[in-house]
């Protein structure tokens, strides 16, 4: 099969900044792709880019098989998005919102509305259907934004940091539909600050930092190739300070990374890291499996402390 | 663009018609005139009031009050005068007004129009919808104007009839000239530029309230360029029933001057649309 999305030295500037340095990937179709990466790192412009919000300055793109510089129009038509900021029309209501929506696509009336409703009625928010947006939560409208972004049945749905800012309950929903969607065969491709999320529902990720593609594999792999099995938090204070525990650190750890006041390290042996702390006589630490968070940390942490 | 010269006529048409930009008229567009209705429909009773209101107060003012003092306008009075030209005011307010207020907060605050050009259509589809909404808001706004000159008893012939014909081509014509400020302002003082260097002075100069043959030759000439002007001349001609073949010229310059404007709102929102 096709990949869904296939990038090619995709390059985007700004001006004389380049928010995207030639990238290369390809999302397999059928499965939940994350991308990965800190504050500006070009994750929502790559996506605009698939979207085809604006053409590429570089490379080649191509979504469902398709160029997004001759065929924006037919790859719009299969794709569902769900951008960084909502759109919804505040002033209308929901049902309103996705019956519009529909017809953007040119549905018909009657097929628009039917679909609105079964849509709302997958993201739990029949009840609401006849509310303005804006009397909504801002979960609610983020899964309203999901329904909306099914309505044309796409092959490709790309969500931008889905749920940013949603409680606990609410995400664990969202994963819940994301995962329903998969399994129907929809490719999903989203970005996320949240490890646990991409860790739970990705089943391939790139991380993306200063417009580049650093590194690409599955949750696991990427554990185990950049921190190891496990990982130690240890608390800073005045008197256990980096430079003091230095001397003391073993021989054999993956890595060591300070942000803050906390002092991680990684090894693949849980017990050398116990036998290393308890060698410091400092109580202020835990010792836990490795996971995303701390792949992110190590890869690209030093840059956000500065 | 080679392969476009081997096709057939027909095939080849959408390609010209694409690299113009022209606005156009679908099913998708009739979506957004739909959403620009429900819009509507929610706040209608504010925005008659307002679309309403400040021209039978300037009908009333003027027509009763300078009318005191220039009872007549050659052979008709001077509210008979002003009424068909304060109606053509009306009509072009109500959609410059609508298109860029609303216009510019879909573009840069609600994120409207990005929402609907990640769908399937086009960004001349939504200026076709767009023009397709001010045409229905200038006969809405436009003939309950009318009906205040009828009440006034200032309807002389069932020409004004035809005055639902001026009121759509100045929808089209308005949105379209409001699509252009919107896709190139780049904050609200923007619009305000437009609203009275180009709003305001049309309607000091376009025929309302003076008769533009007393004119300088040369003044009347720019005159000639305001659409408004014509919009005027139409609207009362139709309204006195003195209706001859200089209609048709006045129409013909709008259609011409509707032509011009068409080429750019489309490729200029997309240009907008791409950099927000
Ligand atoms: N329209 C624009 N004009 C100028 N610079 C831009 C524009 N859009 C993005 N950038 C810049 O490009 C870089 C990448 O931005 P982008 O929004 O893609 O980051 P991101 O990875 O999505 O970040 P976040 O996690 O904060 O959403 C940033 O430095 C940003 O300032
Ligand atoms: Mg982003």
């Amino acid at each position: 099969m096709n990949p869904a999305v296939q990038a090619i030295g995709l390059t985007k500037r700004f001006g004389s900044f380049t928010a995207v340095a030639g990238i290369d990937f390809d999302v397999p179709a059928g499965i939940c792709f994350g991308i990965l990466g800190p504050n500006g790192a070009g994750k929502t412009t790559t996506i605009r880019m698939i979207s085809c919000r604006f053409p590429p300055d570089g490379g080649s793109l191509h979504v469902l098989g398709m160029d997004v510089t001759t065929q924006a129009q037919a790859i719009k038509a299969r794709l569902g998005l769900v951008p960084q900021e909502n759109n919804l029309d505040e002033d209308l209501t929901l049902l309103e919102n996705l019956e519009l929506y529909g017809r953007y696509f040119g549905l018909e009336g009657r097929e628009a509305r039917r679909r609105a409703l079964e849509y709302l009625d997958f993201m739990h928010l029949s009840n609401r259907a006849k509310d303005q947006v804006k009397a909504l939560s801002g979960g609610m409208k983020r899964r309203a934004m999901i329904a909306r972004a099914m309505i044309n049945q796409p092959d490709l749905i790309i969500l931008d940091e889905p749920t940013t800012g949603l409680d606990p309950q609410s995400r664990v929903l969202l994963w819940d539909r994301l995962r329903d969607l998969k399994g129907q065969g929809v490719t999903l491709l989203l970005t996320t600050h949240y490890m646990d999320e991409a860790q739970r529902l990705c089943d391939e990720l790139v991380i993306m930092h200063e417009g580049q593609i650093i590194d690409r594999a599955s949750p696991q792999q990427l554990v185990e190739r950049h921190v190891g099995r496990w990982a130690a938090e240890i608390q800073l204070t005045e008197m256990v300070t980096v430079a003091a525990l230095k001397n003391l650190l073993p021989t054999g750890l993956r890595h060591w990374e300070q942000t803050g006041s906390i002092l991680h390290l990684y090894a693949d042996d849980d017990e050398l890291l116990v036998a290393a702390l308890q060698r410091t006589q400092h109580s202020g630490y835990q010792i836990r499996p490795a996971n995303l968070e701390d792949v992110f940390l190590v890869r690209t942490g030093r840059e956000i402390d500065e | 663009m080679q392969q476009a010269q081997s096709l057939p006529q027909s095939a080849a048409r959408p390609q010209v018609r694409r690299r113009l930009h022209l606005p156009r008229f679908t099913r998708r567009s009739t979506a957004v005139w739909l959403h620009e209705f429900l819009s509507w429909r929610r706040f209608y009773k504010s925005s008659v009031l307002l679309n309403f209101g400040e021209p039978v107060l300037n009908l009333i003012a003027l027509g009763w009050g300078l009318g005191a003092y220039i009872s007549q306008m050659g052979e008709v009075s001077f509210l008979q005068f002003i009424g068909p030209g304060l109606l053509a005011v009306t009509a072009m307010n109500s959609v410059t007004f609508d298109i860029c207020y609303e216009g510019f907060d879909r573009l840069h605050r609600t994120g409207l129009y990005t929402a609907m050009t990640s769908t399937s259509m086009e960004v001349e589809e939504v200026v076709g919808g767009q023009m397709l909404w001010s045409m229905t808001r200038s006969v809405l706004y436009g003939s309950i104007f009318l009906f205040v000159l009828l009440l006034f008893g200032l309807i002389e012939s069932a020409w004004s009839f035809g005055i639902i014909v001026t009121l759509m081509l100045n929808g089209a014509l308005f949105s379209l000239a409001g699509l252009i400020v919107v896709s190139v302002a780049k904050n609200y003082e923007h619009l305000f530029y437009y609203f009275s260097l180009i709003i305001t002075p049309m309607f000091m100069f376009s025929g309302v309230f003076f008769p533009v043959e007393r004119l300088p030759v040369f003044l009347q000439w720019f005159i000639q360029a305001l659409p408004l002007y014509h919009f005027v001349e139409m609207n009362r001609a139709l309204v006195s029933g003195q209706v001859d073949a200089s209609i048709l010229g006045h129409v013909a310059i709008v259609l011409a001057m509707i032509m011009v404007l068409a080429l750019f709102p489309a490729r200029l929102l997309r240009k907008t649309l791409q950099r927000l």
